[in-house]
């Protein structure tokens, strides 16, 4: 008895302080439930709902793996995303120890670097845009130093395999920065005891970022490529901008059966597959990166 | 006393700003939706100068919202099934309108029109009379029209093939035409607006199929067909490689980078505007069938849930007054839908396309082709199957005859399903259906 009545006021205290978590998360709960998580359950409804009987169907999803651009559209999505996304998380890693190295003029240098965050990703393809045009920057260039005597088409049907260099170089100039941003703000968290310690038992350069600074920034890492990969699935503004149609990708197509063909259901069953994509590929960093138990997380 | 200080502070803020607000603001508000002026110089436009003039004839406030056809449809179409709407008046192409007749969403305009007759200042063209009548209700006031033509730099004239008239041009012209600028500067110079926001698709149903084959669906896959198809092949390898990026060819004309282009009067006037004596404006070429061009109608009208009914009859009024019609013309280049309007001559750029436009429909050879119609809630749909035809053939270099078949059988799914007629030329013929 005396120990229950010994331990009640605790509990009590347990309880009243134990809501405050919670009360501080509910905006953002309801943010996330309102404007992702019901319009998720609502395409996700659409992808397999008859809109005329409401009954499920797997007709649109049958509709959208016939299509003339299903194909190439899952081809292209994976292929930007596998060549672009390695290049970012490598620029930005490069990016970001380099900035951590404090140099003189670093600063600068690292606005410099993020520039692009605040340039939106249809603004990005329009720069690149006028730059790669028949009448663009890069044109122009050429012909004023000599290289060439008539311009060249860069964006032309002919070649897809410079659209696709075109849409890579632009993703690579606009999202590099999220990743230096996020790996530079890793390295900071790292105690620089560590690196020192390295070095008084002799490793060199290399070794201390092999050993040493990668393993403690898996966490940075980790974060990083699942943004980047999340947004590359979701690739959209700049493939329209610079490729048209000749270069489909996923939420490119989930527009056009929106916003083209009027057909929501369509466009949600891409949306759907895009999900479905994006889930594999989280499930398989954290599964791939996890933090080892014996392994130490910096502080 | 802090806190009352900060109150006191915020609500002379909020007077300052609201009292002022309150009493410049006119007492009514409407909400007029649309899908047409979408691009920013359009809406920019229709703000401050088209509906600032109502207001200020009025007192009533526009809010003029317009987006793309997708959530312009579905905004309407929610306010219908929610039995409670915040739209006065809605204008919109002539091929969506069966989408809003079939859902009940708008009300028939029978009574507004008979009030516009009677005001005796305005009639309107009979064809775009016509194609307002839907399922035995008039669903639009018809607002404004608009047609294709070609674009080209006074300079590629010169290679235009000797002995001919460009403004009688042919297809076959048009190819020896751009085929010439090529062997002369080894650039393609010719453009189509074959981009995602590109109008290219109107052109493969509405312009070359009627000039090849006389019709848009019934002879997709004849003969004829397979001939144009063949020339489509050829044109492309002397068209610009770029066009699959091209939405709004005044861009690629006013750079240079195109000289001969196809499109949309309103998306040429740019061009033509910025630098009326460096263009020449021709109408769309004839082919072994004559010479097709759309006519497309663009018409008001007022939803079944609009809250303000009599606020939208007199926006209807204003906007189709001959006089509106004209700034309209000037305004944005859609072209007036009473000849009372059409009467007032229009001058520099807009007078050139004036030029083209009669040169097309008053050709010999004319031959008018509308935006096909019924196909409800898969409207959509019907344009992409003739682009998506042209991707497997001319770019991707399938065989002709086999695609054409398998394109046609979708056709054919497509009118099946809805039931839909013939869009002319072809005969009225119910469902529809490739032969």
């Amino acid at each position: 008895m005396g120990v229950a009545e010994a331990e009640r006021p605790q509990a009590a205290r347990r309880v009243r302080t134990d809501w405050t978590p919670y009360l501080l998360v509910l905006p953002t709960l309801v943010f996330l439930g309102v404007f992702f998580v019901y319009p998720m359950v609502q395409a996700i409804w659409l992808a397999v709902t008859d809109p005329q009987t409401g009954g499920l169907t797997l007709a649109h999803f049958q509709r959208m793996s016939a299509d003339l651009y299903f194909r190439p559209a899952i081809r292209y999505t994976i292929l930007i995303t596998a060549i672009a996304v390695p290049i970012q998380v490598a620029l930005g890693l490069a990016i970001a120890l380099l900035v951590n190295t404090r140099f003189p003029g670093h600063s600068h240098f690292l606005y410099l670097c993020a520039v692009p965050l605040g340039i939106s990703d249809l603004a990005a393809g329009l720069i690149w845009l006028s730059i790669f045009t028949e009448r663009g920057y890069l044109n122009a260039f050429l012909q004023a130093v000599g290289l060439v005597a008539q311009p060249i088409t860069f964006l032309t049907f002919e070649r897809p395999e410079w659209l696709l260099g075109a849409v890579i170089l632009t993703e690579v100039w606009r999202a590099t920065a999220i990743v230096m941003i996020i790996l530079l703000a890793g390295l900071q968290l790292i105690p620089k005891d560590y690196v020192e310690t390295a070095s008084v038992f002799g490793a060199n350069r290399w070794q201390t970022l092999r050993h040493v600074l990668l393993p403690l920034l898996r966490p940075s890492l980790q974060t990083a490529l699942i943004i980047r990969t999340i947004l590359a699935f979701q690739v959209f503004a700049t493939v329209v901008t610079l490729a048209g149609r000749q270069t489909p990708v996923l939420a490119g197509e989930a527009y056009f059966w929106y916003s083209l063909y009027r057909s929501p259901n369509v466009a949600s069953a891409y949306a759907a597959l895009i999900l479905l994509l994006s889930g594999s590929i989280v499930w398989i960093y954290l599964r791939v990166l996890r933090q080892r138990e014996t392994e130490v997380a910096p502080t | 006393m802090q806190h009352l200080r900060i109150a006191a502070t915020v609500l002379i803020c909020m007077l300052a700003v609201g009292v002022p607000a309150g009493l410049s603001a006119p007492a009514q508000e409407m909400v007029f939706t649309s899908n047409q002026l979408t691009p920013v110089e359009e809406q920019e436009w229709a703000r401050s100068t088209l509906l600032a003039g109502f207001t200020r004839e009025s007192g009533v406030a526009v809010r003029f919202v317009t987006e793309a056809e997708g959530p312009y449809v579905d905004r309407l179409l929610a306010e219908t099934r929610a039995g409670r709407g915040t739209i006065d008046v809605t204008g919109t192409l002539h091929g969506i309108f069966p989408v809003f007749v079939a859902n009940t969403a708008i009300r028939d305009m029978t009574e507004v029109q008979k009030t516009l007759d009677g005001r005796r200042d305005r009639t309107f063209y009979k064809d775009l009379m016509a194609v307002s009548k839907i399922e035995g209700i008039q669903a639009f006031v018809p607002w404004m029209q608009a047609t294709y033509l070609i674009a080209a730099r006074r300079e590629a004239m010169q290679y235009f093939p000797r002995d001919r008239n460009p403004m009688r041009m042919t297809y076959e012209d048009l190819f020896q035409w751009a085929d010439n600028i090529k062997q002369a500067t080894g650039q393609r110079r010719l453009g189509f607006p074959a981009g995602p926001g590109g109008l290219y698709g109107r052109f493969l149903h509405g312009y070359i199929y009627p000039s090849y084959t006389g019709s848009q669906v019934k002879a997709f896959k004849s003969p004829e067909a397979v001939e144009m198809w063949r020339y489509l092949r050829r044109l492309w390898g002397v068209t610009h490689s770029s066009s699959f990026l091209y939405a709004f060819m005044h861009e690629p004309l006013l750079l240079g980078e195109v000289w001969v282009a196809w499109d949309h009067t309103a998306r040429l006037i740019p061009a033509l505007r910025q630098r009326p004596g460096d263009f020449v404006v021709l109408p769309s070429p004839a082919g072994p069938k004559g010479r097709s061009f759309l006519s497309v109608a663009v018409g008001l009208s007022i939803p079944r849930t609009a809250p303000n009914p009599e606020l939208g009859v007199r926006l209807i009024e204003y906007l189709t007054r001959p006089a509106t019609q004209v700034a309209t013309l000037q305004g944005v280049a859609f072209f007036p839908v009473s000849p009372e309007a059409a009467r007032e001559v229009p001058s520099g750029g807009l007078k050139v396309v004036a030029d083209g436009v009669s040169a097309q429909a008053g050709a010999p050879d004319a031959r008018t082709a509308l935006l096909p119609v019924g196909l409800g809630a898969r409207t959509g749909e019907f344009v992409p199957l003739y682009v998506d035809t042209f991707r497997l053939i001319a770019i991707e270099g399938r065989n002709i005859e086999d695609t054409l078949a398998a394109q046609a059988r979708k056709i054919e799914e497509l009118y099946r399903a809805t039931n839909a007629v013939c869009p002319p030329p072809d005969p009225a013929i119910r469902p529809c259906k490739p032969d």
